[in-house]
């Protein structure tokens, strides 16, 4: 077709127009990788930033070698899985039980979705009121009905307060996301299925769950990516907790870098952690295309 | 039986908008009240409503400036909003059609979602810090775009793709360049996608306080630091009357979008998600 040829010939075009967002990811993207590469083989303080000096792996050794470090990434996995299983279940409950009421009057989604555009920052701020043991209405009532408050944020409950936190607030994005799919599926299919007389928990068994198994596989993956590198509630709710115990991987290297002044492990300690990114993301991918 | 499970449903539909929302509901009560009643009634019922706090706000501008705050927000969010979809739209054009960087700009720019941003953060401070972009509204606008850039770019390549080829085959025919087709063409029918996207795009740059926390210190601290300032300023003696209605205020713009908008952000949410 002689257009399509004038469309090959204009091919020019093509790069002219990916060249802005190809030079701009160039300039916040790849130049940054590069200065993270330099910096975590030298000695490099917030004095010497422009002399760096070559040290070999040194700032590697020492991440590896730092239990702060490896007792953030176990917090960012286990905080990752735990939220992503709790928010994926409870979504799916809520949408395919509310799904009835959702259908018929769409706007009831608003309030549902509304946890979703707060920042999370502010979110985790918000909680410092809701959970004060003076002025916090959550303590108030647990003690007026049980007449006992337990300490939310005390060593014992705060990996359990910031679990429940970060699912109450992006469950929505589950149970959209699922809900859309729920209704998604053909009336003819359901019709066809319905011939066979199944039950309400069959046809959910047989029909609707392997239908929405791809969705829910997209769902929990993006939860999982969004709550392994959490920061904002929890850096503004506890900041690194007490003895570190809340320090998620994005915090510890936010404090190595801010607070010891230490750039070369700070940044060795982000090179550490894109690996290690890139190594869940090439497993996660692999495991949901085996199962798709 | 039937009525049961119908009553069923809207209990476990408020009960569940209530607990969602409970840290706003909490908040927005809690500014309703006045210092003597905060530390007297911590219920949700408040007494003696009012608005002192709201007006606290604004008599303390000099040590804590909300406006200025706010201000900062608006311009960050639309300026890197605007940003993002300057750079997208011709990019999912050239991809789409031309298929330039089908298989190694789009891939790379839908990762860099899966990648925790705290790795770029200590080099763009470096950076920032050497061309005197830290501390300015440009540059905040610069990291909104870019945390932005997967979101958009995945809801206009979408976009692009469903504009059937036709369209743009007509123009071609009649001499429009490339540039003019993007311009005229397909533009006005995309609009759709733009606004949903610009719409969410904001509220996520709005949001956004890692590299806000990071990049900014005076002048061009945006309204989730600043919120954020104003706790740890106060030290144990926080006022919490007003630290809630500073929360509220910080929080309006985004709330009202997902209230009036929802519809928009509903829907890139969902295609952003699945095709992303």
């Amino acid at each position: 077709m002689a257009a399509a040829r004038r469309s090959l010939n204009s091919r020019r075009d093509g790069w002219f127009m990916v060249s802005p967002i190809t030079a701009f990811l160039i300039v916040v993207l790849a130049i940054p990788l590069v200065v993270d590469c330099i910096y975590a083989v030298s000695r490099v303080r917030f004095e010497t930033l422009r002399a760096p000096e070559f040290i070999g792996f040194g700032n590697f050794a020492k991440v590896l070698f730092d239990h702060e470090f490896w007792g953030a990434m176990l917090f960012s996995l286990r905080f990752g899985l735990l939220v992503t299983a709790a928010e994926v279940l409870l979504a799916l409950v809520l949408a395919i039980f509310l799904a009835p009421l959702l259908a018929k009057r769409s706007w009831l989604i608003a309030p549902l979705m509304l946890p979703m555009m707060v920042a999370p920052a502010l979110v985790g701020l918000m909680y410092r009121l809701a959970l004060h043991e003076f002025v916090g209405p959550i303590p108030y009532y647990f003690v007026l009905l049980t007449g006992d408050s337990p300490s939310f944020l005390g060593p014992d409950n705060v990996f359990w307060t910031l679990v429940t936190i970060e699912t109450l607030q992006w469950t929505p994005f589950a149970l959209l996301i699922l809900y859309t799919a729920y209704q998604s599926i053909a009336t003819d299919v359901r019709e066809a299925a319905e011939l066979d007389g199944p039950s309400t928990w069959q046809m959910l068994r047989y029909i609707e769950l392997p239908l929405m198994r791809p969705t829910i596989l997209a769902v929990g993956f993006i939860r999982f990516i969004d709550s392994f590198r959490v920061f904002d509630n929890v850096f503004t709710l506890t900041g690194s907790g007490a003895g570190g115990n809340t320090m998620s991987i994005s915090i510890y290297i936010y404090e190595v870098f801010f607070r010891r002044n230490d750039i070369g492990v700070a940044v060795a300690a982000s090179i550490v952690l894109l690996a290690v990114s890139f190594g869940l993301l090439t497993l996660l991918l692999r495991w949901s295309e085996r199962q798709a | 039986m039937k009525r049961a499970i119908a009553a069923l449903r809207w209990m476990v539909l408020i009960v569940a908008i209530m607990v969602l929302n409970a840290p706003v509901i909490i908040t927005l009560i809690t500014s309703f009240k006045s210092d003597a009643e905060i530390v007297s009634n911590a219920s949700l019922l408040v007494e003696a409503p009012t608005l002192v706090n709201y007006v606290h706000i604004f008599a303390m501008s000099d040590r804590f400036d909300i406006l200025h705050f706010l201000w900062n927000s608006v311009v960050e969010a639309s300026l890197g909003t605007a940003f993002a979809l300057a750079l997208s739209l011709p990019a999912a054009y050239g991809i789409v059609r031309f298929r330039v960087g089908l298989h190694w700009l789009f891939p790379q720019v839908v990762n860099q979602r899966a990648i925790p941003l705290i790795i770029f953060a200590i080099p763009l401070y470096l950076m920032y810090q050497a061309t005197g972009l830290l501390d300015t509204k440009l540059g905040m606008a610069i990291i909104v775009c870019w945390v932005n850039l997967p979101l958009v770019l995945v809801l206009l390549v979408n976009a692009v793709r469903d504009v059937p080829i036709e369209m743009d085959e007509a123009a071609r025919i009649d001499g429009a360049s490339s540039w003019t087709i993007v311009r005229l063409v397909i533009l006005p029918l995309v609009r759709q996608t733009i606004a949903s996207a610009a719409v969410l795009a904001f509220v996520y740059a709005w949001n956004e306080f890692l590299f806000s926390l990071i990049l900014t210190t005076r002048a061009a601290v945006p309204v989730t630091v600043g919120a954020s300032f104003f706790f740890s300023a106060s030290g144990g003696g926080v006022q919490w009357g007003v630290a809630a209605a500073v929360m509220m205020l910080s929080t309006l713009p985004p709330l009202l979008l997902g209230l009036f908008a929802y519809r928009h952000i509903g829907r890139s949410m969902t295609s952003g998600a699945i095709k992303g």
